[in-house]
């Protein structure tokens, strides 16, 4: 071995020579997909997209692109709010029950009209079982949609109706006055008949495609990219400011996040929470949080013995510093959460925050310590509860928190880290003891969150939450055709379940994107939706 | 020849049919499934995608037919991707760490080589200090310690290289990636170089054709190289798995779309047919590639016999 | 090397006498890289093994107060993490857990390795020509997958990290072993004691096993280093130890994340984890250039 004593000369050296190898880069930002001077947008988009076809896909970030390809009944506006889409204008009878919708003269990217029958095509295709549509039951209001998806009826008996090429009537189970802000969902996307039926699945391939949004997606490239460009009859498409839009497959937020510093992308759609200060200083005006519609909660299992005490698990909840763990760990904007629905739902009141939310921390730890001996937990005989959570970012920073406020009341706690796909199969098996969990709304109303805690709901009721009292506020709710009293119905319902504590509220989700500025048109808004037409690179 | 082919090709079977069924099975057994996510799928929902990939069929029934399959070159269609089959994920991501690895090993042949014979030929002088120092260090750095550490240099103080992204294989894109790759192979080829290289300057033939009065620019070109690449060739089917393993730090600390990225992410979504797809193209490949090098070691030295 | 050389039997068989093992020894102790890496080592494990009690604070006490402070800050010697956790506290651990995994997988890997490869090689014949071909098919296969798969299916717990890698390491040892073992059998002693009527599984534990120490005890020095190299790997791949445990691999991943705002997160582990290997390489190669002194 001759090392040694040259040791530190020679990496010297080395390092020079690395120097030397990388001198070749230039310095400018390369944005080879979208030169200066076009009208392109590129987003760091999360992850991969599973399909492009609307009917095959769940995750925000596919919404995200299918929205921008397809025009519902409704659409967002730049704020995330609802706004006529297809349908000019609509109407309901009396009981809530009818709705027809009247929808505008406009054609598919190919030329064909867009019509009613479209919709009907759609909706059945939607909850069609031979499709696996994995979010049909987001649409269950729609008349009979829950038997044709189990397919004990078949497809036509779907309460929806093409009265005429432009006329469109739906029928439901029960009064839901957020109907128009279910038409935007994934479920509730047209698809274009004529295509389908000519090439099947394969429809959605990008040779093949046919939207009738702004954008069509015209290349894939797995795990680079997919390139969606202008689609000059959109009805709109005057107002669209992108000639294309990327989206790339960002599964490292930290990557992303250098990349649109660099100026290599226009948008990353997720920032690790603990980066925000530091980004905010780094690059001012990149950085824009706003308070989403979700929430991070704890679940306990009620099967689980001590766990079934609504004593402990209240004491579990309010010995959570939330304070702490959104103000010093997460510390991008996060609000502490008390209650399980996120302020600044629509069709909703406030509900109030259990009164221990006020106390100061060491009061609450005293009284959790109480509520635990009640329940015939002390020092001799300590609580043993084991956490499992979801190997990711937000979850791995928190959670040892949450293990240490529990330990400081007296609680054995044990975290459990395992990856998100088991973590899920494991809650819906009821293998947990404390679940990591967490809930984005599908639409703006309270029944997106509330809906988790019907005994009816089965598998996604984590915590195995029964009370009858609690569903029935709930159906009471759902048969109210006045959006008023349904609130009022559904805020009871909360309270209720929040005293019952079969989960522990920790913090309201906000979005977090990182924007360029030279982007114009991003309007941060309680959805987090931004619809790409509107987004504008300032000429330099 | 044939019969030494036929040898490896005889090898090579039970070697893959045992990666299908390993990597079948533990597939199978992992927890989690490929559609479990935050929203649960009603049960008909459920019992219709099972369905509609076979998965409602006894496990054993599923291994055969995958079997057939293999056989008959599908690998089915993935799981996660709907609109894709096994095969057109490979070969859309193949491209990638096809590029990201022959540039590693093109830039560690040639800086590897070149620290190599320079050491050789000046024993302990700063080269082969040099060399030796970076033999050492290539071994002992990890490249998921380099690999930030470049990028925190490079590309967020210096801000000379983009810190990640693939960019259709921009040069600028590829810098950081393939040194990343490329520094432990470095490290190891001189090393290698190094050692057969003084070998053969130490031996009969060399002194012989210095007493011919041979130039040394000659002897080490024509005699000494040609010994040297041995030791090289033979070690490049072990390089190409070393690769591999590497390009899956690289390609994700890089978020770039290769294999290595791509299998991480499937094996974590459990998306089966994909990592099942995978293991037996990575599987293939090392054969292939470790049947290359004998071949090619064979080819260079007539008095290696293949065996 | 070759295992199984004409010279490495030579110096198999001399090593049954003191003499050649006082010789390694000299030649070793007159290595300056190898006896650094031996004093670096010897410190490495102290500080692995009581340094987490000196710092006074335990790996995963959380001080609300000292998220991200930077080294010699609020009494942290090289800074706190991103839950306020003492850096240096959980650097000891960390390198105790990669230490522990290290020389755990070994062992496996050795006790796996040293069974096959002897029981091969000695018992020879068909048994010998299926058993290392299927070490042959095990070669061929891609094992970081095979790893990665094996995280996978059976979930990260760290029991699962020491077999998987000791699991995957033990056909090199198997080879060398094999190797070895055929040419201690043309050994004297060996027909010695085949003649006193010893039985077979009795050589092959009492003759064999024990006189393949030298090639074995190189083989183990450099596996140490790659199967700590291997857990990081995981770690960095997300499948490695569980929070709030920490090993060397997961240390530097989560360094890696927070590198621009708190470097020392990513800096320290690094250097702790360069110089843990470069120790152990410098070990393993005076001990090979010590124990076959051919290369001299």
């Amino acid at each position: 071995m001759r090392g040694g004593r040259q040791l530190t000369a020679a990496a010297a050296l080395a390092l020079a020579a690395l120097v030397g190898l990388a001198g070749c880069g230039k310095k400018a930002a390369v944005r080879p997909a979208c030169p200066p001077g076009q009208d392109c947008v590129l987003i760091g988009n999360a992850a991969e997209l599973s399909s492009l076809d609307p009917h095959h896909v769940t995750g925000i970030w596919e919404a995200r692109v299918m929205r921008d390809a397809f025009i519902g009944l409704t659409v967002d506006d730049v704020d995330g709010n609802t706004q006529p889409g297809i349908a000019t204008s609509w109407e309901t009878s009396a009981d809530g029950l009818v709705w027809t919708f009247h929808l505008r003269e406009s054609v598919w990217s190919d030329g064909a009209p867009v019509t009613a029958d479209d919709f009907v095509f759609a909706y059945r295709r939607s909850l069609d079982p031979k499709t696996a549509n994995e979010t049909a039951a987001l649409i269950y209001v729609l008349k009979n949609a829950q038997p044709v998806n189990a397919g004990k009826l078949p497809v036509e008996a779907l309460g929806v109706k093409a009265l005429d090429p432009r006329t469109l009537q739906i029928t439901l189970e029960h009064p839901a006055p957020y109907l128009p802000e279910l038409t935007k969902h994934l479920s509730m996307l047209p698809v274009p008949k004529h295509a389908v039926e000519k090439w099947g699945d394969a429809w959605a391939q990008p040779a093949h495609y046919v939207s009738n949004g702004p954008f069509t997606p015209a290349e894939w490239r797995l795990g680079d990219y997919m390139k969606s460009v202008k689609n000059p009859r959109f009805y709109g498409t005057a107002g669209v400011c992108p000639a294309a839009v990327y989206y790339y497959p960002t599964n490292d937020a930290i990557s992303a996040e250098r990349r649109v510093l660099r100026g290599e992308l226009d948008v990353s759609t997720d920032i690790l929470s603990n980066r925000i200060a530091y980004l905010q200083k780094k690059a001012p005006g990149y950085v824009r949080v706003k308070t989403w519609l979700g929430v991070a909660y704890a679940s306990f299992n009620s099967n689980v013995p001590g766990l079934n005490d609504p004593r402990v698990r209240r004491a579990l909840s309010m010995s959570i510093d939330r304070e702490f763990i959104t103000g010093k760990l997460l510390r991008g904007g996060q609000l502490p959460a008390y209650t399980f629905t996120p302020p600044g739902m629509a069709n909703y009141t406030t509900v109030a925050p259990p009164e221990w939310s006020s106390w100061s921390f060491e009061r609450r730890q005293a009284e959790a310590r109480r509520l635990l001996a009640e329940a015939g937990y002390g020092p001799g005989h300590p609580l043993k509860v084991e956490i499992k959570l979801r190997n990711s970012p937000d979850p791995t920073l928190f959670y040892p928190a949450i293990q240490a406020d529990w330990k400081s009341i007296g609680v054995d706690a044990r975290l459990a880290q395992v990856e998100t796909q088991v973590a899920y199969a494991d809650y819906r098996s009821r293998n947990y003891q404390v679940a990591d969990a967490a809930w984005i709304a599908d639409y703006n109303d309270p029944i997106t969150f509330l809906f988790l805690m019907r005994s009816d709901t089965g598998a996604q009721n984590y915590s195995d939450y029964r009370n009858p009292a609690y569903d029935g506020l709930l159906a009471k709710a759902d048969a109210e055709a006045d959006a008023k009293v349904r609130a009022t119905y559904l805020a009871q319902a909360e309270q209720l379940m929040l005293s019952d504590a079969p989960v522990a509220p920790i913090f309201f989700y906000v979005s977090k994107n990182l924007v360029s500025p030279s982007l114009s048109g991003w309007v941060d808004n309680l959805s987090d939706r931004h619809p790409s037409s509107q987004l504008c690179r300032k000429k330099d | 020849m044939a019969s030494f082919l036929l040898r490896r090709l005889l090898t090579a079977l039970p070697t893959l049919f045992l990666v299908i069924t390993a990597a079948f099975f533990m597939m199978r057994a992992a927890p989690g499934s490929p559609f479990d996510s935050e929203r649960k799928l009603s049960p008909e929902i459920e019992r219709a995608v099972m369905a509609k990939y076979g998965m409602d069929r006894p496990l054993g029934e599923q291994y055969v037919n995958y079997l057939k399959g293999v056989v008959h070159g599908d690998l089915g269609p993935s799981l996660k991707y709907k609109d894709k089959t096994v095969i057109e994920v490979l070969a859309e991501n193949f491209g990638v760490s096809l590029t990201l690895g022959l540039s590693a090993i093109i830039v560690a042949l040639i800086v590897g080589g070149t620290l190599g014979v320079f050491a050789a030929l000046r024993q302990n002088g700063p080269i082969d200090y040099l060399a030796s120092t970076l033999a050492i260090l290539g071994v002992c750095i990890p490249t998921f310690v380099t690999a930030p550490l470049l990028v925190l240099l490079f590309a967020s103080r210096l801000e000379l290289l983009p810190n990640a992204g693939w960019n259709g294989g921009a040069p600028e894109n590829l810098i950081l990636p393939v040194t990343v790759l490329a520094l432990p192979q470095i490290a190891i080829i001189s090393r290698l170089v190094r050692a057969g290289m003084i070998e053969v300057l130490r031996s009969n033939y060399v002194r012989t054709a210095r007493a011919k009065g041979l130039s040394e620019f000659r002897i080490v070109t024509r005699h000494v190289l040609r010994a040297a690449v041995g030791p090289l060739v033979a070690y490049l089917g072990p390089a190409a798995a070393g690769l591999l393993t590497g390009s899956l730090v690289v390609e994700k600390i890089f978020n770039l779309p290769g294999l290595g990225k791509f299998f991480v992410i499937s094996a974590l979504q459990r998306d089966y047919t994909v990592v099942m797809g995978m293991v037996i193209f990575f599987a293939a490949l090392i054969l292939v590639l470790n049947l290359l090098a004998d071949l090619l070691l064979a080819a260079l030295d007539p008095r290696m016999k293949l065996s | 090397m070759i295992p199984g050389s004409p010279e490495r039997s030579q110096m198999m068989q001399a090593a049954k006498g003191r003499s050649l093992w006082d010789d390694a020894r000299r030649r070793l102790l007159r290595n300056r890289a190898a006896v650094a890496g031996m004093i670096v080592l010897g410190v490495l494990v102290v500080l692995a093994l009581v340094g987490p009690s000196l710092t006074g604070v335990a790996y995963d006490v959380i001080r609300k107060d000292d998220v991200w402070l930077a080294p010699l800050q609020g009494g942290h010697l090289i800074g706190a993490d991103s839950l306020g956790r003492d850096l240096l506290t959980r650097l000891f651990m960390g390198l105790r857990v990669s230490l522990a995994i290290g020389v755990v997988a070994t062992a496996v890997s050795l006790v796996i390795g040293v069974a096959w490869g002897a029981v091969a090689g000695y018992f020879g014949g068909r048994l010998d020509e299926t058993m290392m071909r299927i070490v042959d098919v095990l070669y061929a296969l891609p094992f970081i997958f095979f790893v990665i798969l094996l995280m996978v299916t059976f979930g990260s717990n760290i029991v699962l990290i020491f077999v998987a890698i000791g699991a995957v390491e033990w056909l090199t040892m198997a080879r060398i072993v094999r190797a070895q073992t055929l040419s201690l059998k043309q050994n004297e002693f060996i027909e010695a004691a085949q003649a006193a009527g010893l039985s077979r599984l009795a050589i092959v534990t009492r003759h064999i096993v024990p006189n393949l120490l030298g090639p074995v005890v190189v083989y183990v020095t450099l596996t140490i280093p790659t199967v700590i190299l291997a857990e990081s790997f995981l770690s960095f791949l997300g499948l490695g130890v569980q929070a709030p445990m920490a090993s060397l691999g997961t240390l530097i991943a989560n360094g890696a994340q927070d590198m621009e705002l708190a470097p020392w997160l990513l800096i320290f582990p690094s250097a702790v984890m360069i110089v843990t290997l470069m120790a152990f390489n410098f070990i393993g190669d005076g001990l090979r250039d010590a124990l076959d002194p051919k290369d001299r």
